[in-house]
């Protein structure tokens, strides 16, 4: 998901959107396939294009956890699982599933009648093999995942159960389509994973087969005639296009040529436009696993960064209001601290924290560096530092130009270096030779996926990237974290992350600069596409188009 | 007979320059910092070390590097390219699935711009000083002068948004899927405004060049010859200013086919085709030192093979050369 450019848009600004939709859309255009009810009647048949960008380098989704791979293989590979909008598991290839009173057995029932593509019929086995021999060994996310997966045992070809080492609650959250894809055993067996043939021609179970991959193209998925759920899927076909300009991509919206584009296949600054297009919808549900947050890395290896008073200065100087403004159109909100305030629904989420938002904020940025030692020079500067430009986006730039005048204020004086995306990662990740760096994270639907590997000292990796690369060592917020990561109950599980995110927003080895949301636009001769909080990472087997 | 002999000269002299650019790329890609591995493993979000050090070993990448050179010079020879570790696939075949693209781009273009830009030089040399010469002029500066990416998304805003008369991108449409005779109807239909837009910028050129090289002609002994015994003007500028005139523009032709293959990746970007430009830009940030190396030998035989064609022209046109 790092991988994957931003914008996104507020709450306010979607309620304004979509009554302004209500009051103009024409009552008669959506009349003729209308149900009783006034919801249109599906239709089946017809081609679905969408916007995938950029185009994957490789469809081998068990393997590599790029952001813009999934789109495409959640419409052919299915999970375990997938979950409701209130992020609650429901079946997909587990009909059903108990949890022992010890959160160490997890035994799933399995949809019978099942078969893979290439007609083998799906069982148990499939299941054991994709946790054990696929994703615990070659998915990058599988470590920490399955990290508590000791066996999958298979009394029965129906039946699959998870024996774990530790109660693992975060397991549940991470079983869908686009996390832990369940693959066919048979061709997969005696291969190495990543040279299979199947790595780009994916084989799986769901509603739509892989037909074709023109390189720098397109992407042609086929209906499955034997698809396992009646009546389904109810388009013929569905072309993920590959379109490198923005603007080319935003006009292929407009002509009607595409049908749907999510997460940044949009530019942030055409999306108002779109929004008034009368062909085109916008929404900002399906990203509810997402939980993106723009942040910066402070390195504390350096002199002035190893100082809190330096770091919590910087985050007192910065206004994140202004940001979500005019960094990001309005696609977004302030954040507070490392955890999304997506988690306010499961209670891990606090805004009790050191608040860098108050209005004397820079007065106290002054003092802190001046009791730190730094006193303004002749030319009221301190000291500089440097600003490594994340290479995803033009819009980091844009944010790095506001820092540069931010910290200016405070007297620290910003360069800004803009490298493309091989050297700054490893300028970032293996050689540590930055002073701030301004990545952006997905934390995904649990805190354990993708926050604690950014602050935990055991996430100190060197030449691993988008992990703990600030040099943070604190024991207390390891040991919070070990904790929730254990922790059955939920609100004790709460108030571990709560002291958590305190000691880390006090001890500041990072700035939390903003939530971003983002924005789904499509044709809206295209129905039921965004049916989860999975959006375009669930297969768009009930989606439809209006002839 | 001598002609050839020159002509197989030049050809022995392209091997060594197609080697020297394979050798010289490998070594300076290997100045850019970070790795296929690497930057595989920071789209991955988080990839643990034994992650990123599996990939390293499965590409290669952590055997010497002199030895790393001597197995790709071996496969080379061998016209092996290898294989796309990122892309899963053989190197040759992501090539050619976005030569045949390229080519028909790069030649309709080119194409077009030579012929034009040859007829509307003669047309203002021949009218000097005339309207239609300051008419010329005036065009084929705003056509130099327009940047083509500016140029592109006009074209699209124009004719696609607006106008609803052609698809804003891509090689073909596949939600259609099209067969035989209206396949071509329709890759034609996707070609004009990218072939537009990279043609219009050598379009202007080729005027501008042709225009010059004929009025230096004009003053020449052998067209004061002409004009003595009593021969046409129609026979003076096709019969023989023409042909004298061509030479500066085929030789610069020449020499800008490379261009028109590297500086596609805007047009190829703009409009969605799927060309080797693209290709190329996309190895080269994720360090796809298998492919970019690819990329490059197949450009450079391209480049050095078009120059020898025009190396070929121009012996034809122009005899005395070949001495």
């Amino acid at each position: 998901m790092s991988g994957i450019p931003t914008p996104h848009l507020s709450r306010r600004a979607l309620l304004l959107a979509s009554a302004a939709m209500a009051v103009t859309a024409p009552p008669a255009a959506e009349a003729q396939t209308s149900r009783p009810g006034g919801t249109p009647t599906p239709v089946p048949g017809g081609t679905m294009v969408m916007i995938v960008n950029p185009e994957p380098a490789t469809l081998a989704t068990y393997a590599v956890s790029a952001g813009n791979i999934p789109p495409i293989t959640t419409q052919i590979y299915e999970g375990l699982l997938t979950y409701d909008w209130d992020l609650k598991p429901q079946p997909l290839l587990a009909k059903s599933w108990t949890v022992s009173p010890d959160g160490k057995t997890i035994t799933f029932k399995l949809q019978e009648g099942v078969t893979f593509h290439n007609g083998a019929a799906f069982t148990s086995a499939d299941v054991a093999y994709s946790f054990m021999e696929i994703a615990k060994k070659v998915n990058p996310n599988g470590p920490v995942i399955l990290r508590e997966l000791e066996a999958v045992e298979t009394p029965d070809a129906m039946t699959a159960v998870f024996k774990l080492a530790n109660p693992a609650p975060y397991l549940m959250m991470s079983l869908s389509s686009n996390n832990i894809p369940i693959i066919c055993k048979s061709v997969f067996e005696d291969t190495v994973p990543m040279q299979n043939p199947s790595a780009n021609r994916p084989i799986g179970t769901g509603p739509f087969k892989f037909a074709a991959w023109e390189r720098g193209q397109f992407v042609r998925l086929d209906k499955n005639d034997k698809y396992w759920k009646p009546g389904l899927p109810l388009l013929n076909r569905i072309i993920a296009r590959f379109i490198p300009d923005a603007a080319t991509r935003s006009a292929a919206l407009e002509t009607g040529e595409a049908h749907y584009a999510a997460y940044s296949a949009v530019n942030a600054a055409d999306i108002k436009r779109m929004q008034a297009n009368p062909i085109l919808g916008s929404t900002t549900r399906g990203y509810g696993t997402t939980a993106a947050t723009s942040v910066l890395e402070f390195n504390m290896r350096r002199p002035h960064l190893a100082k809190k008073e330096v770091r919590q200065a910087i985050c007192y100087a910065i206004d994140r209001q202004f940001i979500v403004d005019n960094i990001l159109y309005g696609f977004g909100k302030p954040a507070v601290g490392p955890l999304s305030s997506v988690f306010s629904t499961s209670g891990w989420f606090t805004a009790d924290v050191r608040r860098f938002d108050v209005p004397n904020r820079l007065e106290i940025a002054n003092k802190l560096l001046d009791d730190a030692g730094y006193p303004r020079g002749a030319n009221g500067v301190r000291f500089g530092l440097h600003l490594e430009i994340n290479s995803f986006g033009e819009q980091w730039l844009r944010q790095g130009e506001y820092l540069k005048q931010a910290l200016a204020q405070i007297g620290i004086n910003l360069t800004l270096r803009s490298e493309d995306t091989a050297t700054w990662l490893r300028r970032c990740y293996t050689d540590y030779d930055f002073d701030i760096n301004e990545p952006f994270y997905s934390a995904g639907a649990d805190p354990v996926i993708g926050v604690h590997r950014h602050y935990v000292s055991s996430a100190i990796r060197q030449g691993t990237t988008f992990v703990n690369n600030k040099d943070y060592r604190s024991p207390v917020v390891d040991k919070l974290m070990d904790d929730a990561t254990r922790e059955l109950d939920p609100k004790k599980r709460a108030d571990l992350y709560h002291a958590a995110q305190k000691q880390m927003v006090e001890d500041s080895p990072g700035a939390w600069l903003a939530e971003v949301q983002y924005v789904t636009i499509f044709n809206k001769k295209l129905h039921d596409h965004t049916m989860g909080p999975l959006g375009t990472y669930e297969a768009f087997s009930r989606a439809w188009l209006e002839r | 007979m001598r002609r050839w002999r020159y002509f197989g000269y030049r050809l022995a002299f392209a091997l060594p320059v197609v080697f020297g650019i394979l050798v010289l790329n490998f070594f300076l890609i290997q100045l850019a910092p970070g790795d296929a591995a690497s930057v595989l493993a920071g789209e991955s979000g988080a990839a643990s070390p034994e992650y990123t050090a599996m990939l390293r070993e499965k590409f290669g990448l952590d055997r010497p590097l002199l030895e790393q050179f001597l197995a790709y010079i071996g496969n080379a020879v061998q016209f092996n390219l290898g294989y796309s570790f990122r892309n899963d696939s053989p190197v040759f075949e992501l090539i050619l699935a976005r030569l045949g693209p390229t080519l028909l781009l790069m030649l309709t273009a080119f194409g077009a711009a030579l012929t034009l830009g040859t007829a509307l030089g003669v047309l203002a040399a021949v009218a000097r000083n005339s309207w239609r010469d300051a008419l010329i002029s005036v065009v084929t500066l705003i056509c130099y002068a327009t940047p083509v990416f500016w140029l592109g998304l006009m074209l699209i805003v124009v004719f696609s948004v607006n106008l609803n008369w052609l698809p804003t991108s891509g090689f073909e449409n596949i939600a259609e899927g099209y067969e035989g005779w209206e396949r071509w109807v329709d890759i034609g239909r996707h070609l004009i405004m990218p072939g537009t837009a990279l043609g219009l910028f050598y379009l202007a050129l080729y005027t501008r060049v042709m225009r010059a090289s004929m009025l230096e002609q004009t003053g020449m002994d052998y067209v004061t010859t002409a004009r003595a015994k009593g021969q046409t003007e129609r026979k003076i500028v096709f019969g023989h200013m023409l042909r004298n005139a061509f030479l500066p523009v085929l030789t610069m032709a020449g020499v800008q086919a490379g261009n028109l293959i590297g500086g596609s990746v805007v047009v190829e970007t703009v409009f969605g085709w799927p060309g080797l430009g693209t290709l190329a830009f996309n190895a080269l940030q994720s360090r796809d030192l298998n492919l970019l190396l690819g990329i490059f030998f197949i450009s450079a035989s391209l480049v050095v093979i078009i120059n020898l064609v025009v190396e070929l022209l121009t012996i034809t046109l122009d005899p005395r050369i070949q001495a």
